[in-house]
């Protein structure tokens, strides 16, 4: 009579707990306790949630004009920090950390306050030195090259790497117009068509249905919503390869916050995510790997689904089932 | 609050500090399902006792007295809905949920098991044609159930891996004896109503035999639970693990 | 005053406490009006004893000295009003670049540095210093010490040595108040620091700044003694930047200790003028400041 009862599950590979904790490099060789064939985390991964894997369609249709080709092909690129330190003045806030964001996917950041997060990332756009008496040591290589090199240009790295902060920060003297096409004539890259590029960009923060007939009214006029995709229009204006965000929804309401949260799943085939977020239950819908951050260090990296489900670092499983933080 | 932490030290806060009221839901729900195995090992008691003696009554009241453990599944299964809706649990508390969901379930399977032996004591008529060899085999491996009951309990509470490894071990027994009461069953032969009783005795071999594997079924969410792997426990053809 | 019973016993108003509450009020409002009262009596006198004055002779003809005589001969305003146009358009034109580059430095790249600490300090200083040392320094330094004479651009430098501090104070103030977050963003799109204060920092902040550089203009408009040892006296109007200079601040000073009443009506009336103007640049700025804002 056991043929009856339904079996629990097939041969299903399962993540062990040899899994990585402080060195978060996920290509290291399998510890010998696992007993899969195939890498692990993928396979799992696409069982389970197969949305995940796959790149979504990509948001309704540029206009695609010759120079927008690059915006329907993958676009993002892979960011690696390798011991990367913070501080301000003489204090570290970041102490040490090796992380991997994977391109074209969505990595989330959680921890306590104070822990560090939005310093670690504000290191990879190069805006931690912008504080007066803050400096950054260690790597931060964007697809292999280190953006930490005393021959790079800070300015081009920020055109490459982008950020949308906590509060919507639309430029007031501007329309909307104006904000979207701030960051492509400040950058003074080739402007290109310039009505082409704002329309692609407002598309792709799937802003243009809203505004289209409101181009020239003020930037600030809008809702704490549009005004964040707002942001993100701006941000993407200028074709980076990379976006940081940080806490970009907590200054909003939940249906905004949704909205966001589907735009985000949206551009990951463009681009390369990192976000940063008090929300847990945020990183859980959003992100493909999520990053524990405590006290400035890394405690423990992986795929999001295995984070909350089942991480390996105790720490880990305190924080996320809220015994503390 | 604050957590000091060196690398590898694990983080010490006075335990549990966060979420009082979630993890006092969540212990409550975890007594009511466990509680349900309790009333399950009382009916497993009052059946067995109906069969030894012939009591016709007692298997009546045994019959009666599921809905006690439906109305268990009930609850707990309300409550789980209502933690995983308000509280969104995560990592080992969501582990946990699950667990619970699943434990429920083979508890109130247990208590239908209970409740066909219980049905198949009248059919017999109130002086029936019993070989004591069998009833005797019948009775231990009632022992063994219950003995498995209360184990998979202990190692859910307990949250005890190897005592829910043990389980299976115990549950071999229980299908031995099983394939020898069909054997007994079968030599019986020659008088047509000790034929029909020995059915009888297949049928309720069965049913015990099915409320061990259900009482393994818990202890692989005892597992489960604790290392967040799922396997199955070996049953006759599979060894252990691999 | 019969009050009806209170709801509640503890949240009723005792009668000290409206007692309380009236003389507070009442001692704001009469601080008020007392305040009030020059702010009015000014305005009384300028308009009673200036709009006396005003002619369209008044405002085309050059003053000509003669006081003896018939009132109709004395000529009008014309060289104060055009040389005090003159001599401050030059000031503003020196000082509100320069103090305006001096509070973008202190802001955006001094910030809390020994240097700009230093920098901020002297601007302070500069401004509690009475004008007429301004006055005295351009005479040294540029008459005295070069051995030349008057000249209008003299007192047009002394003029921008008092607006400077003015402007960098105001601007920086106003600077200062641009959210860091404006900064960031920019900065963040990858900019050049030196674009994001020129399309971003300074527009945002263009109507508090514009105030600061129209409080610095009409200040130095009404400034005598910054021109008493520089840009020399003379009635008649000029535009060799070189030469004497009349202004409206001189011709006042002139005219006001004049035994004969028409000239001193006359320097009303220049008071008057000087005073409408600074009143039309002010909203003439205003109406930029918002026709540059709402887009």
């Amino acid at each position: 009579m056991s043929a009856d009862e339904p079996t629990m599950s097939l041969e299903k590979p399962t993540i062990s707990p040899g899994d990585n904790t402080m060195s978060a490099d996920e290509s290291s060789p399998p510890s010998p306790t696992r007993r899969t064939t195939m890498s692990p985390e993928d396979q799992h991964t696409q069982m389970l949630d197969p949305s995940r894997s796959q790149s979504p369609k990509s948001p309704q249709a540029a206009p695609s004009a010759p120079g927008n080709a690059r915006a329907n092909v993958s676009d993002g690129l892979a960011v690696k920090l390798e011991q990367l330190r913070a501080f301000y003045g003489d204090v570290a806030q970041v102490k040490g950390i090796d992380l991997d964001f994977h391109a074209n996917e969505v990595t989330a950041i959680i921890g306590p306050s104070g822990c560090g997060k939005s310093t670690m990332v504000r290191c990879i756009n190069r805006m931690h030195e912008e504080v007066p008496g803050a400096r950054a040591e260690g790597k931060v290589l964007l697809d292999g090259s280190d953006i930490y090199d005393s021959s790079v240009d800070v300015v081009a790295v920020r055109r490459a790497i982008g950020m949308v902060f906590q509060k919507p920060n639309p430029f007031p003297t501007m329309s909307v117009f104006d904000n979207v096409a701030a960051g492509l004539r400040l950058a003074s890259r080739g402007r290109g068509d310039l009505h082409n590029k704002v329309e692609t960009a407002l598309r792709g923060a799937g802003l243009w249905d809203e505004v289209k007939d409101r181009l020239s009214e003020a930037g600030a006029g809008l809702s704490g919503g549009q005004q964040q995709r707002l942001c993100i229009a701006r941000s993407l204006a200028v074709e980076p390869e990379v976006i940081l965000m940080d806490e970009p929804c907590s200054a909003l309401d939940p249906i905004a916050t949704l909205k966001i949260e589907e735009l985000i799943d949206q551009l990951k085939s463009k681009v390369t995510i990192v976000i940063v977020t008090h929300n847990m239950q945020q990183a859980a819908r959003v992100a493909d790997r999520t990053a524990f951050m405590l006290s400035g260090e890394l405690v423990e990296v992986g795929p999001t689904q295995q984070i909350f489900t089942n991480p390996n670092d105790s720490r880990t499983e305190e924080y996320v089932t809220g015994k503390f933080g | 609050m604050s957590s000091e932490v060196n690398a590898g030290q694990t983080v010490r806060l006075s335990a549990q500090q966060g979420r009082q009221h979630f993890q006092q839901q969540l212990q409550e729900l975890e007594n009511r399902a466990l509680g349900g195995l309790d009333v399950v090992t009382e009916q497993l008691d009052r059946t067995l006792e109906a069969l030894a003696h012939q009591d016709v009554e007692l298997a009546q009241m045994v019959i009666a007295d599921d809905d006690r453990v439906d109305g268990r599944y009930l609850e707990v299964h309300q409550g789980i809905l209502s933690l995983l809706a308000t509280q969104a649990p995560v990592a080992g508390d969501l582990r946990l949920v699950a667990a619970l969901l699943h434990v429920i379930v083979h508890v109130e399977r247990m208590g239908d098991q209970c409740v066909n032996i219980a049905k198949l004591i009248p059919l017999s008529g109130y002086e029936p044609p019993v070989r004591p060899e069998v009833l005797e085999l019948i009775l231990k491996m009632g022992a063994y159930a219950r003995s498995e009951i209360v184990q998979c309990k202990a190692s859910f509470s307990g949250r005890d891996v190897g005592l829910a490894e043990d389980l299976a071990r115990q549950d071999r027994e229980i299908n031995r004896l099983n394939r020898e009461i069909f054997r007994h069953a079968l030599e019986i032969g020659d008088d047509a109503d000790t034929r029909e009783w020995a059915m009888h005795m297949i049928l309720v071999a069965r049913a015990l035999e099915r409320i061990g594997d259900n009482a393994v079924d818990v202890g692989e969410q005892v597992a489960f639970v604790v290392t967040g792997l799922f396997r199955e426990f070996s049953d006759q053809t599979n060894p252990l693990g691999n | 005053m019969s009050t009806p019973a209170p709801a509640f016993e503890r949240f009723s108003l005792t009668p000290r406490r409206r007692r309380k509450d009236r003389i507070a009020r009442g001692a704001v409002v009469a601080s008020t009006a007392i305040a009030l009262v020059p702010l009015v009596l000014i305005v009384y006198y300028l308009l009673s004893k200036g709009l006396g004055s005003w002619s369209i002779k008044f405002f085309t003809t050059d003053p000509t000295g003669n006081t003896f005589f018939a009132a109709s001969s004395i000529g009008g305003i014309k060289s104060a009003i055009l040389g005090t146009i003159e001599m401050v358009a030059l000031a503003s034109a020196i000082a509100v670049p320069l103090g305006l580059g001096v509070a973008v430095w202190l802001v955006e790249y001094g910030k809390s540095s020994r240097f700009a600490h230093t920098v901020r300090f002297f601007i302070d200083v500069l401004t509690g210093v009475p004008s007429i040392m301004f006055g005295l320094f351009i005479y040294i330094a540029l008459i005295v010490g070069t051995g030349t004479s008057y000249a209008a651009y003299k007192g047009a430098f002394a003029l921008s040595l008092l607006m400077l501090p003015v402007v960098t104070r105001a601007a920086e103030v106003v600077l200062l108040l641009v959210p860091g977050s404006l900064r960031e963003s920019a900065l963040a799109l990858g900019a050049p620091r030196w674009k994001v204060i020129f399309r971003i920092v300074l527009p945002t902040a263009l109507p508090g700044l514009l105030t600061g550089i129209l409080l610095a203009i009409a200040r130095a408009a009404g400034e005598t003694a910054p021109l008493l040892f520089t840009a020399g006296a003379t009635m008649k109007t000029g535009f060799n930047l070189n030469g004497f200079m009349n202004s409206l601040p001189m011709q006042i000073y002139t005219d006001v200790t004049s035994p004969t009443t028409a000239v001193v009506n006359r320097a009303w009336g220049a008071a008057l003028t000087l005073v409408v103007m600074i009143l039309l640049l002010n909203l003439f700025a205003r109406l930029l400041a918002r026709r540059s804002s709402l887009r």
